[in-house]
């Protein structure tokens, strides 16, 4: 017995460990989301703000002025880029991501896109991506310190460019949502061409929404002209929102490790109290057999 | 819609910098500095670094860099790339950051491998945050 109630002695110091790893990562967490959330807040304005105007100009004028804004005849290739983490450990969220991006996958696939190109910005991603045996395309190196739109802008510079010359017919971004901390959602959005869809945007999440601006009857004028102007504007554009993307990925990440580690910590605790009820029952079991060995031997002494 | 106020909003990546009513507008554009008044035709334009006042019942100095302006019904919505208002800015710090800049786009007409454009709209930059400042300055 006295073996026995060792073991569990050996189990309960094991878990408090872990429990002390799993603690020390929450606090990590946590610190990081908050960073991370400040930085996704304070930029959603701007990226929201960019995105309506863009919208409320696509409602007015003629697609045809940018590329960009062109819709292609058929589309046959598609671009896909999946945000994921670089480390495991944060709950769902990495095969989250990953089955929303596979799942919208099929979708296209049934609309007849066969061809599609994945570019995954994210370890996590990427190796899952690998498993089901997916063409990766591009693999980005997924910043563990976010400092600026420059993170984002060779990808951007690259869907453009792949978008114009005629490599990709449309390009897509899956990345998770940071709504709360306690809720992230894995999101589809499509980056170019950028259509008149008055889809989610970016960082819109639901209760944030805001009227649009409505400028109906107004014709609008470019300075210097249009072609000018849309074309700082765009590609600006598409910097913004993956940046914004790759914002929104890190925040949740940030907070789904947090909320997995206080899980973690707390299953760990729970464990611990349950094995001390099971250890003081065994080292107590002991005890009275051992008294009733001696009283037994006593007893059989006297007679 | 005729009214006799503008609502004036400039949103930077980090922030809302600023966001008032104001009587006029006097933004830097890539076709020269525009004044908008309210009733203003809808327009979009590419914003330069320079010096951006709002005028309400004082005017509000800002410096920017590079960005976009879109007024329509009344609203301007200015998207830069940095904005600062003049009381942030420190004129000796903007000095010594614009006398950098000079030094640095010197350096690298020697040099091909940096990129000169960047350079210079950084020092574009600088300027229109120097002058901001200085203007600050004379105010007193």
């Amino acid at each position: 017995m006295a073996l026995s109630t060792k073991i569990i002695k050996k189990r309960i110091r094991s878990i408090g460990n872990t429990k002390k790893i799993t603690k020390a990562m929450e606090m990590v967490s946590a610190a990081k989301m908050r960073k991370a959330v400040n930085a996704v807040l304070s930029s959603r304005h701007y990226s929201k703000t960019a995105w309506q105007t863009v919208m409320n100009l696509v409602q007015k004028i003629d697609a045809t002025h940018h590329p960009l804004l062109q819709p292609k005849e058929k589309i046959e290739t598609a671009a896909i880029i999946l945000i994921s983490g670089n480390k495991g450990l944060c709950g769902g969220f990495n095969s989250h991501a990953v089955a929303k991006a596979l799942e919208y996958s099929r979708e296209l696939k049934e609309k007849g896109v066969e061809k599609q190109n994945w570019i995954v910005m994210g370890k996590k991603g990427g190796e899952s991506l690998t498993r089901s045996k997916k063409n990766i395309e591009l693999d980005f190196v997924k910043p563990d310190l976010i400092e600026g739109v420059a993170d984002v802008l060779d990808l951007s510079k690259m869907m453009i460019q792949g978008y114009l010359t005629g490599q990709y017919d449309q390009v897509s971004i899956v990345y998770t949502d940071f709504t709360s901390p306690l809720k992230q959602e894995p999101m589809v959005k499509q980056l170019l061409p950028l259509t008149q869809s008055p889809d989610e945007s970016l960082g819109q999440t639901a209760g944030t929404k805001e009227e649009k601006p409505s400028a109906d009857t107004n014709e609008y004028i470019f300075e210097p002209d249009i072609k000018k102007v849309l074309n700082h504007f765009l590609p600006r554009l598409i910097e913004v929102q993956l940046y914004q993307a790759l914002l929104e990925s890190n925040a949740s990440e940030h907070s789904a490790r947090m909320m997995a580690m206080k899980n973690a910590s707390e299953s760990a605790n729970d464990m611990i109290a349950e094995l001390t009820l099971i250890y003081n029952q065994a080292r107590q079991a002991s005890i009275t057999r051992e008294i009733a060995e001696i009283s037994g031997g006593k007893a059989a002494i006297e007679a | 819609m005729s009214t006799n106020t503008l609502h004036f909003k400039i949103v930077t990546p980090e922030k809302i910098v600023y966001e008032s009513d104001a009587k006029q507008v006097t933004v830097p554009t890539e076709s020269g500095e525009i004044t908008v008044l309210p009733n203003h035709i809808a327009l979009v334009s590419v914003l330069m670094p320079g010096e951006l006042v709002v005028v309400d019942s004082q005017p509000v100095y800002m410096a920017v860099s590079g960005g976009f302006i879109e007024v329509a019904n009344n609203q301007i919505t200015i998207l830069a790339d940095t904005a600062e208002r003049a009381e942030e800015i420190d004129e000796k710090k903007a000095q010594e950051a614009h006398r950098r800049a000079q030094q640095l786009l010197t350096e690298a007409r020697n040099k091909t491998d940096v990129d000169f454009s960047a350079l210079s709209a950084k020092l574009e930059k600088e300027l229109a945050r120097l002058k901001v400042a200085r203007r600050k300055k004379y105010r007193q």
